[in-house]
């Protein structure tokens, strides 16, 4: 579904090069469910974003469903993560000032479709993740658990193919990361391909089926089985 | 992303910021209100004018004047105002009249006191036209041999009268010391015989023989005749009287449109005036002689030439092709349009240097709009992130803000109308109390025509809009990947 070829992002601070991700090739299939891990600094947050659409490779290429996207002008790319790609950060990362409903029908507005439209969807999909009384309130008002839930929901509402989570549970206390992470395995059953980040190994020991170790920016090797798939 | 969606969204962002909001929308409403209030005096003042000169008919009105002598040594004598003027003028196509400004001056007595001015003659026609259609008091004369009178406001200054009303129905004598022929020939009559004895006995008969001394007597003669004649013209004057009743007071009129004397006399009455001899003004006598008149008084009125003719023409009519035509029979027309298009560019400068000092006001409430924005963006660097990482791109971002920038602009111009507008409404009150205080009628010194209106509300958003443009592309241009990193 998604696959990179060599692909790098190297940044340039002064005479230093900091290879942050360096020459990562990787294929990830229709309704995988992937993990990410390495310690700090390793460069899972950068290959995340490269392949989320939201960073550029410095050099090699990424290709989605066939689509090379560096050969994607600036504007295509919005249109790649508006249509095609969700995404999860560890701190949630949501407006502060607009309510829980107002945050998830953000991110319908850049794919068309009416007000009334981006109501109901919104509505609908905070009502399955069990927020539907929580659906008015503003995000200092919720729990990290809601929030997470409110931050996947805004994810989810455009039914994106591809779901891209940083250290989603980074946040959250056990019993709402085991929540969330029940969420997204059930998800990926229901069809949705999801590769996360995280250097809690037992996390992605039993929800991934695949883990990727990166080591400083590169790929170190393919630990091919999880349990995930089996849960 | 409807533009709905966008005025929804910074309308949102902007309730948000409430206190800097405020002030950054209030430093828009100063600068709206000022170009308002500035552009509004121009544009009252030249409403109040164009008002005038609609009101006055000054629109309709065409003035001819003998062709002022352009180059030195243009042998072409100009062509005079004469009556075969006034039938040629009254031909073309568009002039609905065309009427002589007739002067002359005249002794005017009211009640017991008596001073001299000038009258001028007016067809009851020309007093139809809206030229003459305001009245301060009364109304025009009934006839064209009314013995009836109109006045200007002029006349009761001279007078030192204040109240036009007082005047209407008063008997206003108007006399004048003509001249006649018969007083020019009761002077060469000699006063006692012993002047031809005299004259007889200084003649040498014998010497009459003599065709030098012949010549020298009849020189000698001839020249104590004509003495005697022009002095007896000045001195033997008859004195030519009517008694007029006041009816109107015609209303003031700024100086140097038209031409008007204190006193507009009926023609006929005025004819009467002209019939009766050459007036007290000795260069008329000089005219007569020099243009061969003094022994054909009775015809003198078609000979006579005047120093201006009005044209009362249709508005429908182009202008260019009637000014055309007096020129074309060698006259110099004069028209208050085109003079009133010549004003018209003034006022464009007017309103012009009015605007500036608006618009530097805006200069500077542009400023705090950059501040707001740049600040807004510093402070919403995330939210930006955010939006990029749900699929916004640069052009969303730009929108976003530079509508955020708009909404500040429409809302500071909305309310900097009404503030302007507020003021001159002040202004134009404190004004007129003062106007009347100085006895000036009060005049609406303010207008806020739609035009007005329409550039206040769009310089006002054209500005903000064009202020926000650098933050909003700053705003554009954040990474996202950094914007979300983090801290
Ligand atoms: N804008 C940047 N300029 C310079 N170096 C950068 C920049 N962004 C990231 N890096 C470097 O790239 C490397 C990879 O960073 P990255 O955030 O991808 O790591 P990570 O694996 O996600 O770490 P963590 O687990 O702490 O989130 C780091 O060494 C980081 O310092
Ligand atoms: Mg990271």
């Amino acid at each position: 579904m998604i696959r990179t070829n060599k692909v790098c992002r190297h940044y340039i601070r002064g005479p230093q090069i900091i290879k942050a991700v360096d020459e990562v090739s990787l294929a990830i299939e229709e309704q995988e469910f992937v993990a990410v891990v390495g310690s700090s600094g390793s460069g899972k947050s950068t290959l995340l974003n490269l392949l989320a659409g939201l960073d550029s490779p410095t050099a090699g290429s990424i290709e989605f469903r066939g689509t090379t996207l560096n050969n994607l002008s600036r504007r295509g790319l919005s249109q790649y993560r508006a249509k095609s790609v969700g995404i999860m950060f560890q701190s949630f990362n949501l407006i502060y000032h607009r309510t829980a409903l107002e945050n998830v029908e953000l991110a319908l507005y850049f794919n068309g479709g009416s007000r009334g439209e981006r109501r109901t969807q919104a509505t609908s999909i905070l009502e399955r993740l069990g927020l539907a009384d929580r659906m008015g309130h503003r995000p200092a008002d919720l729990s990290g658990g809601e929030q997470q839930r409110v931050a996947l929901a805004r994810a989810l509402v455009k039914k994106p193919a591809l779901l891209f989570a940083d250290e989603p549970t980074g946040n959250l206390d056990q019993d709402n990361a085991t929540q969330i992470m029940a969420l997204l395995s059930d998800l990926n059953r229901q069809g949705l391909t999801i590769v996360i980040v995280t250097h809690d190994l037992e996390i992605a020991g039993e929800y991934a089926h695949r883990m990727v170790r990166m080591h400083y920016g590169r790929l170190v090797d393919h630990q091919s089985e999880g349990h995930g798939g089996e849960a | 992303m409807t533009f709905r969606d966008l005025v929804a969204i910074s309308a949102g962002n902007l309730s948000r910021m409430k206190l800097r909001t405020f002030l950054t929308v209030s430093g828009v409403v100063i600068a709206i209100g000022t170009f308002v209030a500035m552009v509004s005096f121009g544009a009252g003042n030249q409403k109040y004018i164009s008002e005038q000169y609609e009101e006055l008919g000054l629109f309709s009105t065409l003035q001819v004047h003998r062709l002022s002598k352009t180059a030195a040594g243009d042998s072409t004598q100009a062509r005079p105002l004469d009556q075969q003027a006034l039938n040629e003028l009254s031909k073309i196509p568009g002039v609905r009249l065309a009427y002589p400004f007739d002067a002359m001056t005249v002794t005017a007595a009211l009640a017991d006191s008596q001073l001299s001015a000038k009258a001028q003659a007016l067809p009851l026609s020309a007093m139809q036209t809206r030229l003459f259609s305001q009245f301060r008091a009364g109304h025009s004369f009934s006839s064209d041999s009314a013995k009836e009178v109109v006045v200007t406001p002029q006349l009761l200054h001279l007078f030192g009268l204040t109240h036009p009303d007082s005047l209407i129905g008063d008997t206003m004598v108007i006399s004048i010391r003509v001249a006649t022929i018969d007083s020019g020939l009761a002077g060469l009559i000699p006063r006692d015989s012993g002047w031809i004895r005299q004259q007889v006995r200084a003649i040498q008969f014998d010497s009459l023989l003599q065709s030098a001394y012949r010549q020298r007597q009849a020189k000698r003669l001839t020249n104590e005749a004509i003495s005697r004649f022009v002095n007896g013209f000045f001195e033997h004057r008859a004195i030519v009287k009517e008694t007029l009743t006041v009816v109107g007071v015609l209303e003031e009129r700024g100086a140097g449109r038209t031409r008007m004397e204190p006193i507009v006399l009926p023609v006929a009455i005025a004819a009467k005036f002209r019939s009766s001899g050459l007036s007290d003004d000795p260069s008329a006598l000089f005219t007569a002689f020099s243009q061969g008149t003094v022994f054909s008084l009775d015809s003198a009125a078609s000979s006579r030439s005047y120093p201006q003719i009005t044209l009362d023409i249709d508005p429908n009519v182009p202008l260019k092709a009637i000014s055309d035509s007096v020129r074309a029979m060698g006259f110099e027309p004069f028209s208050f349009a085109q003079m009133f298009e010549e004003m018209q560019k003034f006022f464009f400068y007017f309103n012009l240097a009015l605007s500036v000092v608006g618009l530097i006001a805006l200069v500077t409430a542009s400023l705090g709009i950059v501040n707001t924005m740049v600040m807004s963006i510093l402070e919403r660097r995330r939210e930006i992130g955010v939006l990029k990482s749900l699929g916004a791109d640069d052009r969303h971002i730009r929108i976003l803000f530079l509508v955020e920038s708009g909404v500040i602009g429409a809302v500071g111009s909305v309310v900097g109308i009404l503030v302007g507008w507020g003021v001159t409404r002040i202004a134009s009150v404190i004004i007129k109390q003062f106007m009347m205080k100085s006895g000036v009628g009060p005049i609406e010194l303010f207008a806020l025509p739609l035009w007005l209106i329409l550039t206040a509300v769009a310089v006002g958003i054209v500005v903000s809009v064009a202020a926000g443009y650098y933050p909003a592309s700053r705003a554009a241009k954040v990474d996202p990947v950094e914007a979300l990193r983090n801290e």
